[in-house]
């Protein structure tokens, strides 16, 4: 867009976004792959100064920890495609585990079935979510922020305001214990919905409308797509990957407590945005996997490296990561306005003095 | 009467397209000077160039102005800011007011609050917008409403208002872009009077209008472009409408010459008591193999058919049938499966996904075309959209590339191939070749007249009278929101439909505000 200064402007109507020619950031590949040059990074300087890094220890460790914040960041990632967001995926996560826990502990229920039922009350919530975007004609944003006020608030009722604990049989708890290789088995369930939403999304129509949708609504709605419907069914989708999340925390942790799903909007959101700046230059699913797991790697090697009062490292390493990944993505659409002067020199000879202009 | 500005030797050349050419302009104090010609004559453009928004071509064009200085000034041509700066104020087509704020608040985006110790102080910013509004003879607008509520007219008198502020005492110039375009009758009237008060306090006014018999009542003087080139300015006492409508279209008459074969004997569109938008009220059948071309100004309804027809906007009651099928009110969907397609006239707001591909812009209304199992081809869709992209010769780096890297031509051409890949019985085109060049132009029109002698029904709604004419084998003028004219066979040309859309127009102000 900076090339030639080209005396005739382009046509009044056109909307044109020339190809710019390639900046260095574009040729490096920092603008699509930089959270790869990162992680990449991480491994080499922490696998040299922190010896217990590049340890199957260490690597398994951060794989499991991240499983589920990644499952949350899918769970964002399908709604914002189709332009549309969903903050209530955290407390959403919240209701999933407080309705299992407080079910295990108030009934005698077989804790699948206090699983299945957990899972169709978030689907139940998002679809409430869904008509409140789609007809009531709130705004999204607002829409699952106020969702998850009253999920807050349905969280305290179910459980009592108390934290729950120890109310999972064994065998409930053993889908978080059992190993395939050295990583828990809900590690490849998060990869395995991974897998599917990435088929769905990139491989199917149903995710071409999806990201039209995202792209442009109203041509959507004037290529035949039911936008509407389509964005109604992804907060259904995003409650539902939330409700599996929480189901994983059951598995692993066994605890509901009032703070647990708050905590991961963040870090989930983050990833999501950090892995919309890579592979693709829009929101997609190992963009998102693989931003994540270069931040977790990075935030380990710094824990290794600092081995007291560690807790600062993650929100600010999360924090700046975005801000740097994002804007080094955003450098092509900035558009470099030139000093105008106030006629093309080849021109001033014939042009009438200008200083009547200047004031 | 002494001149207040002189334009001479404009000249704005656009790729592809001569919009002024060595255009000279003398506006004279204290007249209202009409600006009148076909679109695409350089009227719009001229005025853009006077407000900034267009740079002139080459060095020759200059302009002198003589508001502050009676041995005249020069004013630089293109530099919108010197021209505000020395008293020439714009009120453009859409008004350009921030509907939610109120009249006090749009008056101060424009000329800055009055404050007292850093504070607004609102009581001083109502008086001075009453005052402004009650110089113009508004003084029934509540300027402590949002501008969103006020009647169209009201909205008109905040512009001005708003335009004038701040040199309500200095003799100089207001340009006047298409003011009427939606008002009614009874505002027109209004309009015009506070145009007579401002002249009386020495203000010249350029106006440009279709209406002309708006021109004739207001007007001193009346200039008329032609493809660029001033080809007449006279007094108004000195012409008649015939002999305007003559200098606007010239005596070349071009004849229709669509290449589109006799029309077969099934209508595929059958269009009843259409009401919605501005239409009062339209019927409409279109046969297999005939082009039919809408014509009108802007106002007369010729805007919203094809948007109520495609269900991009609501209509209020009439029933639309397509192919045999009554398609759902506000449904575009419903119209692609009745075998309907169209094309949008606002190509970048309703038309591309503008990061998506061509290849994706070119299937979105059948991406399961190419899909096995559930999964997409992207080979086979690729080759699909290819076709395509070869046959209407779209110019791209890859087929993989953003649509919004394309020229306006050629994502033009992506949304055509979008339409015909569905194989439309019918082809509904709302400004198919706004903004595009003229190469490109003639490619989508030899794609109109294929169509219809593939025996699709299509509808063409344009501006430019000279499309209609090449395209059309059949025109329907409309006005007030009806078809008022029907022109076939010879009556197809350039002169007729001209005549048919600006005849004296009877406003009976029925669609009324908001």
């Amino acid at each position: 867009m900076t090339t030639t200064s080209d005396p005739v402007r382009s046509e009044p109507d056109a909307f044109e976004l020339a190809l710019p020619s390639k900046t260095w950031v574009q040729k490096s590949g920092l603008d699509k792959y930089s959270a790869l040059y990162l992680w990449a990074g991480f491994m080499i300087v922490f696998s040299l100064t922190q010896p217990q890094f590049l340890t199957w220890t260490s690597i398994s460790l951060v794989l499991t920890e991240k499983a589920i914040v990644a499952l949350l960041a899918l769970a964002f990632l399908v709604p914002l495609i189709s332009d549309t967001f969903d903050l209530s995926i955290g407390m959403m996560m919240g209701f999933s585990i407080a309705i299992t826990t407080a079910l295990a502990q108030n009934t005698g229920n077989p804790q699948a079935l206090n699983a299945v039922i957990a899972v169709l009350a978030c689907a139940a919530v998002g679809f409430v979510s869904g008509f409140i975007v789609v007809k009531l004609r709130v705004n999204s944003f607002i829409a699952t922020l106020g969702m998850s006020q009253v999920l807050a608030a349905a969280n305290i009722l179910i459980s009592g305001n108390r934290t729950i604990n120890g109310v999972l049989s064994d065998a409930y708890r053993d889908f978080g214990r059992t190993k395939l290789l050295g990583l828990p088995l809900y590690f490849y369930f998060v990869m395995l919905i991974a897998l599917i939403l990435w088929f769905v999304l990139e491989q199917t129509p149903l995710g071409r409308y999806l990201f039209a949708t995202g792209g442009n609504t109203d041509a959507a709605r004037l290529s035949g797509l039911r936008t509407d419907m389509l964005q109604w069914g992804t907060l259904v989708a995003s409650a539902v990957l939330a409700s599996i999340a929480g189901l994983i925390h059951t598995w692993k942790v066994g605890t509901y407590s009032s703070s647990i799903g708050p905590g991961f909007l963040f870090p989930a959101i983050a990833a999501v945005f950090f892995g919309a700046s890579q592979l693709k230059g829009r929101p997609n699913v190992w963009g998102t996997l693989i931003a994540l797991y270069a931040l977790a790697f990075g935030v380990k090697g710094l824990q290794l490296t600092f081995t007291t009062g560690t807790a600062w490292i993650e929100p600010l390493f999360e924090g700046v990561s975005l801000l740097i990944a994002v804007a080094l993505a955003s450098r092509q659409g900035i558009i470099k306005v030139p000093k105008r002067r106030k006629r093309d020199d080849a021109s001033t000879s014939a042009a009438p003095p200008g200083e009547a202009a200047t004031a | 009467m002494p001149a207040l500005l002189k334009i001479e030797h404009l000249s704005k050349v656009f790729p592809g397209q001569v919009a002024l050419d060595d255009v000279d302009l003398t506006i004279e104090a204290g007249t209202t000077h009409a600006l009148v010609g076909q679109n695409g004559s350089g009227k719009s453009t001229l005025i853009k160039i006077l407000a900034g928004y267009h740079q002139p071509t080459g060095s020759e064009g200059r302009a002198t102005y003589y508001g502050n200085d009676p041995a005249g000034e020069p004013l630089e041509l293109g530099d919108g800011r010197a021209a505000e700066r020395d008293g020439v104020r714009f009120v453009h087509q859409d008004l350009g007011l921030v509907e939610a704020l109120t009249t006090v608040e749009n008056l101060a985006l424009g000329d800055g609050f009055t404050t007292r110790f850093g504070k607004i102080n609102w009581r001083a910013n109502v008086v001075r917008a009453r005052r402004a509004l009650a110089a113009i003879g508004f003084e029934s607008v509540d300027v402590k409403l949002p501008v969103g509520t006020l009647a169209p007219a009201q909205k008109t008198g905040v512009a001005l208002a708003r335009a004038l502020l701040g040199w309500e005492h200095d003799a100089h110039l207001l340009v006047l872009d298409e003011p009427t375009a939606s008002l009614p009758a009874r505002d027109v009237r209004h309009l015009f009077e506070a145009i007579r008060r401002l002249k009386e306090r020495g203000v010249a006014i350029l106006y440009v209008s279709h209406h002309l018999d708006e021109v004739f009542e207001i007007a001193d003087e009346v200039s008329v472009l032609r493809d660029g080139r001033r080809i007449a300015t006279e007094r108004v006492e000195s012409l008649d409408h015939d002999r305007l409508i003559e200098l606007m279209i010239g005596h070349k008459i071009v004849q229709g010459r669509s290449g589109a074969g006799p029309a077969g004997d099934e209508v595929l569109v059958d269009v009843r008591a259409l009401h919605g938008a501005n239409l009062h009220g339209v019927d409409l059948q279109v046969r297999a193999g005939e082009v039919v071309g809408v014509a009108g100004i802007t106002g007369s309804g010729r805007e919203s058919l094809l948007p109520l027809l495609t269900g991009q906007v609501p209509s209020s009651s009439g029933s639309v049938e397509i192919n045999g099928h009554f398609v759902d009110n506000y449904s575009p969907g419903d119209v692609l499966r009745a075998g309907g397609a169209f094309v949008t006239a606002d190509r970048k707001g309703l038309g591309v996904f503008a990061l998506m591909s061509v290849v994706d812009n070119t299937t979105i209304c059948d991406v399961g075309r190419n899909a096995r199992h559930g999964r997409l081809d992207k080979r086979a869709e690729r080759a699909d959209a290819g076709a395509w992209i070869d046959r209407l010769s779209v110019k791209t780096a890859t087929p993989q590339a953003p649509i919004g890297t394309l020229s306006g031509g050629n994502q033009q051409k992506v949304l055509f191939a979008r339409g015909l890949r569905l194989e439309p019985q019918v082809l509904m085109l709302d400004e198919p070749t706004q903004g595009i060049d003229v190469g490109a132009k003639e490619e989508i029109h030899l794609l109109i007249d294929r169509s219809a002698n593939e025996g699709a029904a299509v509808v063409v709604a344009s501006t430019d009278t000279d499309e209609l004419v090449r395209v059309a084998t059949r025109v329907v003028v409309m006005r007030n929101g009806h078809i008022v004219t029907e022109l076939e066979g010879d009556a197809i040309n350039s002169v007729e439909i001209e005549r048919a859309q600006l005849a004296i127009t009877d406003r009976t102000g029925e669609n009324s505000s908001t």
